[in-house]
């Protein structure tokens, strides 16, 4: 694995994608973001418009900053235009087939020694690798919301994934700002494997009223120091996120702490998702926070 | 100086780190503190821990050296309970025994008025269990302090099964006299900070020895992924992996949740010597293990 990596490829314009695109550009690599659509094309350049006006705002970023980072982005619809990519990172929906499908598109058109990476959370980067022929050369590469101001990255060492791929990967973490974590492919991987379960726990005490939620989150950051509370943090990450991603863990290991409570299940079901949806565990349309 | 007539008169039972921790932040409010250890030497050295607190407090222009002086002019300390008759609230914080804390809230019964708060500042224990040791249960009050007590915002405050209403309002309106955040929970093992705490603890010592990642790595993961203020397994070594068992057992035995079980591993960093940094050596090995000696 000669090459170093100059030029960054990345699948989905979401969240996750427009985020991943932000560092890369950030720290210099050219990027290349591919999407299904104009429409989303355009919406991912909006969402990282927002992000970065906001640093403009605190005084963390110029203009001028803005603009250079700009002009290293490139949006396409066609596949192909990732040939001359040295990484490409895939962060399209969580659904293996889609995923699989267009892992063994990239790897059509990239030359052999590009690295493939999955921004997967939830799903088993071992078996993603069947889809990439020459599979050494591919792992996950696990980034977390919101991507600009995490500071961790999971480096996932699927089976097949070589130890050039993988510390090339730690470099190119360590080059765009953040902590990387060699970490196995097992269900939730690192941090979920443990955050979850602790979750879960919460939103189970909250049910059984052993506290209100406000006074839990209290508990936590000023008992604990942690920077939010359980309940808080769920209402950010979403809770059909959280939900979809505890369950899979589940499916797969059968270990009843990565189970979601019931409630859960009920709030998803009732609309309330957290932030995204103004309400959660905390109502935001009449107590914005 | 001297406190003031709405000032209260506080008991602390116990003049360890968590009695001279609560005798600080209580006397720096205001309120008359009487200080009671099982020795003179006990509440003597209890007394001077407060004192100097207060002074060092007053040297960081964190405290007004007024205040340093009513609180100190309000501070006594004795080895009889009968000494606590005219206390308005009186905070055990006493070694970790259902029984022994039961006990002494019947013994007090005896001496102190009908209308004074019993506080217990128990972290593990069940508030209604401890309060079964009083005639008059209704008044005994969960009150968990934080450690460092003074530093700490927090305090949960637990009620037990037979908790009078009144019994927890005034203690709320004492703890927020203290310039406390309360929180309010149910009379559950661990009650909030320790229920999420421990759990969590156990998970992580269970990744590391699934091989999910090293002490380094979940450290990292603790840290900057997550941002709490400091990984796991330091956490674990200043705690003391001793007393994360304690604590931990003392919690699986009344929950019966294999996530509160301690993980193996622990046992075996027990029996090997490795309790922290007390020991110079726990997940981590500490070369000024002199300095980190009690």
């Amino acid at each position: 694995m000669a090459t170093e990596i100059k030029a960054v490829g990345v699948c989905g314009f979401g969240t996750m994608g427009a985020g991943i695109v932000q560092v890369c550009a950030e720290a210099g690599l050219d990027v290349v973001v591919l999407e299904a659509s104009e429409e989303r094309l355009t919406l991912g350049r909006e969402r990282l418009g927002a992000f970065i006006e906001g640093g403009i705002k605190r005084g963390k970023v110029t203009e001028a900053d803005r603009d250079a980072l700009l002009g290293r982005i490139r949006g396409v619809l066609d596949v192909a235009e990732l040939g001359a990519c040295d990484l490409v990172v895939e962060a399209v929906v969580e659904q293996a087939e889609v995923k699989a499908e267009l892992l063994a598109q990239i790897a059509g058109v990239v030359r052999e020694d590009c690295l493939i990476a999955t921004n997967t959370s939830a799903l088993s980067v071992t078996e993603l690798a069947n889809a990439v022929p020459g599979p050494e050369r591919f792992a996950g590469l696990h980034f977390f919301n919101p991507v600009p101001l995490m500071e961790l990255v999971e480096v996932v060492e699927a089976l097949q994934s070589s130890e050039q791929t993988l510390a090339a990967l730690e470099e190119l973490g360590r080059r765009i700002g953040k902590h990387p974590v060699r970490v196995k492919d097992r269900p939730g991987f690192l941090l979920n494997r443990v955050l979850m379960p602790y979750l879960n726990q919460v939103v189970q005490d909250y049910d059984d009223e052993i506290a209100s939620a406000e006074d839990i989150d209290a508990a936590l950051r000023l008992g604990l120091g942690y920077p939010m509370g359980a309940l808080e943090l769920l209402d950010v990450i979403g809770l059909d996120v959280h939900r979809h991603a505890t369950e899979a863990a589940y499916e797969q290991t059968r270990t009843p702490s990565l189970s979601p409570p019931p409630l859960l299940g009920r709030m998803v079901a009732a609309g309330r998702l957290g932030r995204k949806s103004g309400r959660g565990f905390y109502d935001y349309e009449e107590d914005p926070r | 100086m001297s406190p003031t007539d709405n000032a209260k008169t506080v008991g602390v039972l116990g003049a360890g780190t968590m009695g001279v921790g609560i005798a600080v932040t209580i006397a720096r409010a205001g309120h008359r503190v009487k200080v009671r250890d099982l020795t003179t030497e006990g509440y003597e050295r209890g007394l001077a821990n407060v004192a100097d607190f207060l002074d060092k407090s007053v040297e960081l222009g964190k405290l007004e050296a007024e205040r340093r002086d009513v609180a100190l002019a309000g501070l006594s300390g004795t080895t009889d309970l009968a000494d606590l008759a005219e206390c308005d609230v009186v905070v055990e914080a006493i070694f970790e025994d259902e029984g022994l804390k039961a006990k002494t809230f019947g013994e007090l019964d005896e001496i102190c008025r009908e209308d004074a708060l019993f506080h217990t500042n128990t972290s593990t224990l069940s508030v209604t269990a401890i309060a079964a040791g009083s005639r008059l249960p209704g008044r005994v009050v969960g009150t968990h302090y934080c450690n460092p007590a003074p530093m700490m915002k927090l305090v949960e405050v637990a009620r037990g099964q037979r908790t009078s209403d009144e019994a927890y309002t005034a203690s709320v309106r004492f703890l927020e006299s203290l310039d406390k955040r309360v929180v309010t929970t149910a009379d559950v093992p661990g009650f909030l900070v320790n229920r999420y705490l421990v759990p969590f603890e156990n998970d992580c010592i269970r990744a590391l020895e699934a091989g999910l990642g090293t002490v380094e790595s979940i450290d990292t993961v603790v840290t900057k992924g997550l941002r709490y203020p400091m990984g796991t397994f330091r956490l674990l070594d200043i705690v003391g992996l001793d007393i994360h068992k304690a604590v931990s057992t003392s919690l699986y035995d009344r929950l019966r949740d294999p996530r509160f079980a301690p993980p193996p591993l622990v046992d075996r960093m027990i029996s090997a010597g490795q309790l922290g940094r007390k020991t110079g050596e726990g997940f981590y090995t500490y070369a000024d293990r002199k300095l980190m000696g009690t």
